[in-house]
């Protein structure tokens, strides 16, 4: 009887080794932790995001190597240009310094795609009639080594503008 | 009990099997990434790119694949983000057998360089001269974007004489400011100095710029005789149409490099853009028209030619190039063991190739990244593009600048 529930066991083994082997878009795996923090924290869209864009921070990256900062997709959230198999999408990236600390700030394209999904005009203008800015809510968002697969964790919190005062 | 046993066991059987069958019958693949821009600021000339590549490689497919291999086509919608782009290489970069990327902007070219090598993979980009100097993974698509801004200049010394005019002319330039807009100047300034042309102190704008008055204006007292305009149509369309308008382009001879006016552009502006000059590795205007094999292809999957755009042509030359560099690596290294560096390895050996009248011969060796050595110099005549040169080789502008 134990050499049944060896048997299947080992067969379990395989077969979990072997479908893993088989998923080709799967990323380096580390147990070792990062941080990431998100500058600010919290924020309520707004074009002077363009200006001062939403930065990161992080530290305990393996020195040297280029660091993917990603807003996890969260499930039902359709993003202009992002499949519907993707689970994140890129907001910036940065290269971790000898020790292991990067930051990067995300660029005006990746703002205006990402937060506020504008359209472009034919004349390369973001169109904001088009737009279709990212709901207020809590999105997670992840730091990952490119080599190490390290990788951190934090939330950026987005509020709905203030209310205009009433004149 | 045992019975149950027996059972589960014949259960992970059953799966085994079904997972070897899948495998066997599913193997035969490889993959192509295209880290493209399909609504986002360039997707006016990534999308008929694209389309031009997916109808090639389907058709391929079609017939069975390369030696009973499919090729799978990956498009990323980056809408010309790097960071997107970045993020989306590492969600592909374990795919099995990913034997080429295609970097659809000169910045994402840059940004994912490093990690293509380190995956001993090879990637495809615009006309990064930077990868011509200093020879690695980054292969060109045609001649670096200095050599054809060189053979720009050359022209134009040539235009200038053709006019009776003694000594040089002074050239203008204005582009985006990003890596792209820069590139070109990179080893282009250089050969402006060689030959004796006066180079104006460059303009850059941001990209989405709406008017474009001030740099033209800034080009134009400077005393510019020729202006050359950088940035993915509609971007030259919308300067020249600027120019037009402040009354520049009846006195300033404006030229393109590969980005300039395609069908985009002349759909809409014919009439300002009479008359001005387009250097392009691949065939444009009423060449594309012309090349059967190009627009045979598009009627087959597309339908009426109402809506062709010669970049087109210019995907499915990446196809013709993809497509003979799988026959050379699984030459060589067999299905099985098939990996990136094997593509890599094999398109060293594309020299010469024929891309069917489509951009010149392939110039891909040991030492040259670049996709082939011939432009060809188009006018916009009657709101057409129209050849007023034959190919001709670009110089080499590379060699000249310090990388």
């Amino acid at each position: 009887m134990r050499s049944y529930r060896t048997a299947i066991l080992f067969l379990a083994v395989i077969f979990t080794v072997v479908t893993a082997g088989c998923s080709g878009t799967m990323s380096p795996v580390s147990k070792a932790k990062a941080t990431l923090e998100v500058v600010p924290a919290e924020i309520f869209l707004s074009p002077a995001l363009i200006k001062s864009p939403v930065s990161f921070k992080g530290a305990g990256f393996q020195p040297n190597e280029m660091v993917s900062v990603e807003m996890v997709v969260p499930k039902g959230l359709e993003i202009k240009g992002v499949g519907k198999d993707e689970d994140a999408v890129g907001l910036a990236f940065g290269t971790a310094d000898k020790d292991g600390n990067f930051s990067a700030a995300m660029q005006p394209t990746a703002t205006l795609n990402w937060f506020f999904q504008v359209g472009w005009t034919p004349l390369l203008r973001p169109d904001f009639k088009q737009a279709k800015p990212l709901p207020p809510g809590i999105y997670q968002i992840n730091a990952t080594g490119m080599d190490s697969g390290i990788a951190g964790s934090s939330n950026l919190k987005i509020v709905p503008p203030p209310k205009q005062p009433q004149k | 009990m045992k019975a149950r046993y027996l059972n589960i066991c014949s259960v992970f059987a059953g799966l085994f099997l079904t997972l070897a069958l899948f495998r066997v019958t599913a193997a035969k693949e490889v993959s192509y990434l295209s880290l493209a821009d399909y609504t986002g600021p360039i997707a006016g000339l990534n999308v008929p790119a694209d389309m031009g590549l997916s109808d090639f490689i389907k058709e391929i497919n079609e017939k069975g694949g390369v030696d009973g291999i499919k090729i799978n086509f990956i498009g990323i919608d980056t809408r010309y983000d790097v960071a997107r782009a970045v993020s989306a290489y590492k969600r592909y970069r374990r795919t099995e057998k990913l034997l080429m990327v295609n970097s659809i902007s000169t910045g994402i070219g840059k940004a994912v360089a490093g990690l293509i090598e380190k995956d001993k993979r090879a990637q495809i980009v615009p006309g990064d001269g930077e990868y011509q100097a200093h020879v690695q993974r980054t292969f060109l698509w045609g001649p670096a974007y200095q050599d054809a801004l060189a053979a720009t200049f050359d022209w134009i010394m040539e235009d200038w004489k053709a006019k009776g005019n003694a000594g040089a002319p002074v050239v203008g330039y204005l582009s985006w400011d990003n890596p792209y807009g820069r590139e070109h100047l990179r080893g282009g300034q250089e050969y402006a100095q060689k030959i004796g042309i006066k180079l104006l102190p460059p303009e850059f704008f941001p990209p989405g710029t709406l008017k474009h008055d001030v740099y033209l204006t800034r080009l134009a007292k400077g005393g510019a005789n020729y202006i050359h305009a950088g940035g993915v149509d509609p971007t030259p369309t919308n300067v020249i149409r600027d120019a037009y308008s402040l009354g520049l382009t009846k006195k300033i001879q404006f030229t393109t490099d590969y980005w300039g006016p395609t069908e985009l552009g002349l759909g809409v502006h014919a009439e300002v853009l009479e008359g001005i000059v387009i250097t392009s590795f691949f065939q444009r205007g009423e060449d594309a028209k012309a090349n059967s094999f190009v627009t045979d292809m598009w009627k087959r999957n597309r339908g009426s030619m109402e809506k062709f755009n010669e970049v087109y042509g210019m995907g499915i030359s990446w196809g013709i190039t993809f497509v003979e560099g799988l026959k050379a690596s699984v030459k060589a290294a067999g299905f099985e063991k098939l990996e990136g560096d094997d593509m890599y390895k094999a398109y060293q050996t594309l020299k010469g190739l024929d891309k069917k009248g489509i951009q010149g011969p392939c110039a891909y060796s040991d030492k040259s990244r670049r996709g082939s050595l011939e432009v060809k110099i188009y006018r916009i005549t009657k709101g057409k593009a129209l050849p007023i040169s034959d190919w001709r080789t670009a110089p080499d502008a590379v060699s000249l600048h310090k990388f």
